[in-house]
């Protein structure tokens, strides 16, 4: 069958593919029905990437929070209609044997030296439909929209951050960001930890929406008062620098820092003071299909979809290439806390 | 019941291939009318599907539709000489499964092009109005000739759509117009909704189509088929 999908060509330009799609045996065909940027698809778009990186990746379908149907399934695991999220990370059974990092709990798939990745080095799901490994598909919960569950990709990625690490029931964990990802991160803490949580940011009017957190503006003094045992860097780009800065000098000694913030520059940081406080860094970006499981598991809590359900600026309906251009557009001037999701409909 | 009736009788005079109609050509390894059939057969709200071709291929129909796995075919029923005779036989051979109010969504198989949205807003406009047509606007200036020598007039382009498929109706409401055709020795109607209208009880609705949802009808098209058709097989980046 044809599917239609955008494909970046180009710095801000986009041309549209049409494309057999043709199930391999472990392979389902998964109508794609809601989608949401990242904003790993916005430096592809903007060009924000070098120039040799760039002309590697380009032509590719962008795009790897989404939610779909299954329509024909030859593996018999999903309902035709069965509703799942796609977990982009993908890495072959082969691979998982091959490589002891592939199996490494902490680390595992992501840091799979061959593990592809929708989006980033393997086609992502801009496209009406295309054919998934069945492996990555995850069952969504009845009755939510999908606005709510196409954020299970960024939550799973918060569930991977969390995973990085051993976290005790009265461990104070600081997070570093008043975006999407801090948000999430808090929300999902809100959940599974009982412990304080704190959240340091830098607008007053994004902290304000951290319901339940207790939250400081990074120029607050009183942050000094808090004895953080985890920080999670949630910041990434140019402020990146700063932030990780800050999170060294109050955090308690021995403490852990989860770095999830990506940074397309060389960030400095303070080894002497690594050094005398021991502390410990570690680095995460993209979550499994654990990880996916645990997320829409988290969608069965009312209060956490509501928290959730506050990120949706707006929902767009995508009937062309000129609606799909427009939402990079709005989501590259975008400077609120949560994201613009799209509903494929071409 | 949403039924989709796939017209693929049309003998493809216009392609310059005598020997194959064009819905049966194959692009990219599967025959057009497949490719078409799969757009419906992947639809959720497609319960059942009926394909109207000459007798002659039936055989291949049925073997196609175990090779490509297509699972909501369930009538493969003989086209007539007309479009309007195909679609007539289309509707007698579902008769006995359906009900008045089941929607029958017919389309021709030379648009491989179809999206589900356009299925979807039949359906959904079916259930409002009992008729649609898809459409997109004429962007270009239509003239008016009656002899193909001399100008007649420009009709005032905003007025005017070009029309495609699926034209979409509860049972009842295109079975009666077709009944009604056949009473009245009306036998070349190229497209159904010129019956309902001609019939007068009711009205068409129009449902937004999609260039892209163009018919192969002559080689350039083909072409143009094949033009857009990026078959990028190389999934790694």
């Amino acid at each position: 069958m044809f599917s239609k999908g955008f494909k970046i060509v180009d710095k801000k330009r986009f041309d549209l593919y049409i494309e057999e799609v043709s199930p391999q045996e472990d392979e389902a065909i998964v109508k794609i029905e809601t989608a949401a940027l990242c904003k790993a698809d916005l430096r592809y778009y903007l060009g924000d990437r070098d120039a040799r990186t760039l002309g590697l990746k380009y032509p590719m379908n962008l795009i790897h929070e989404a939610v779909g149907v299954v329509v024909k399934d030859p593996t018999g695991r999903f309902q035709s209609g069965q509703r799942v999220t796609l977990c982009p990370n993908i890495v072959s059974e082969e691979d998982r044997q091959k490589y002891k990092v592939c199996r490494m709990e902490g680390l595992g798939e992501n840091y799979c030296p061959t593990a592809s990745f929708a989006s980033s080095n393997y086609n992502g799901f801009s496209r009406s439909y295309l054919s998934f490994k069945a492996d990555n598909l995850i069952p969504l919960p009845e009755g939510l929209p999908n606005s709510v569950l196409v954020f299970s990709e960024l939550i799973s990625v918060a569930i991977s951050a969390l995973r990085r690490i051993p976290i005790l029931a009265n461990d104070v964990i600081g997070i570093w960001g008043d975006g999407v990802v801090g948000y999430i991160l808090q929300a999902v803490l809100s959940v599974i930890h009982k412990g304080r949580v704190i959240v340091v940011g830098k607008h007053d009017d994004k902290l304000r929406k951290f319901e339940g957190a207790v939250t400081y503006k990074y120029t607050d003094e009183k942050l000094r008062n808090e004895q953080i045992d985890i920080a999670v860097e949630c910041i990434g780009g140019r402020a990146a620098e700063s932030g990780i800065d800050q999170i060294i000098d109050v955090i308690q000694p021995g403490g852990r820092v989860i770095l999830t913030g990506v940074t397309e520059s060389k960030v400095a940081i303070n080894t002497r003071k690594i050094l005398e406080k021991g502390i410990s860094m570690y680095g995460v970006t993209r979550s499994n299909v654990e990880d996916f499981k645990k997320a829409t598991a988290l969608f069965y809590h009312r209060d956490f979809c509501r928290k959730i359900e506050s990120l949706v600026l707006d929902e767009l309906t995508i009937l062309d290439i000129n609606d799909y251009y427009a939402v990079f557009e709005k989501e590259a001037d975008n400077r609120d806390l949560g994201k613009y999701v799209m509903h494929f409909m071409f | 019941m949403n039924i989709g009736i796939i017209l693929a009788g049309g003998q493809g005079t216009r392609m310059g291939i005598t020997s194959t109609p064009k819905q049966f050509i194959e692009v990219y390894g599967k025959p057009i009318v497949i490719h078409t059939i799969e757009a419906f057969d992947v639809h959720p709200e497609i319960d059942r599907i009926a394909v109207v071709c000459h007798n002659d291929f039936h055989d291949e129909m049925r073997i196609w539709i175990r090779k490509f796995e297509l699972s909501k075919v369930q009538w493969i029923v003989d086209a007539g000489e007309t479009r309007q005779k195909s679609v007539y036989n289309g509707l007698q051979a579902i008769r006995d499964q359906v009900s008045d109010d089941d929607i029958v969504v017919i389309h021709d198989s030379a648009r491989p092009l179809i999206s589900s949205r356009i299925i979807s807003d039949n359906i959904k406009y079916v259930k409002q109005y009992g008729a649609v047509d898809t459409v997109i606007p004429a962007s270009d200036t239509i003239i008016k000739s009656l002899d193909g020598v001399f100008m007649d007039s420009v009709p005032i382009r905003k007025e005017l759509f070009i029309g495609q498929t699926p034209q979409s109706f509860y049972y009842h409401v295109i079975e009666s117009a077709h009944r009604q055709a056949v009473d009245e020795d009306i036998q070349d109607a190229t497209d159904d909704c010129q019956l309902i209208i001609k019939q007068g009880k009711t009205k068409v609705s129009l449902v937004q189509g999609e260039k892209m949802n163009f018919k192969i009808t002559t080689m350039d098209d083909l072409l143009m088929l094949k033009a857009v058709l990026k078959m990028s097989k190389l999934e790694w980046i």
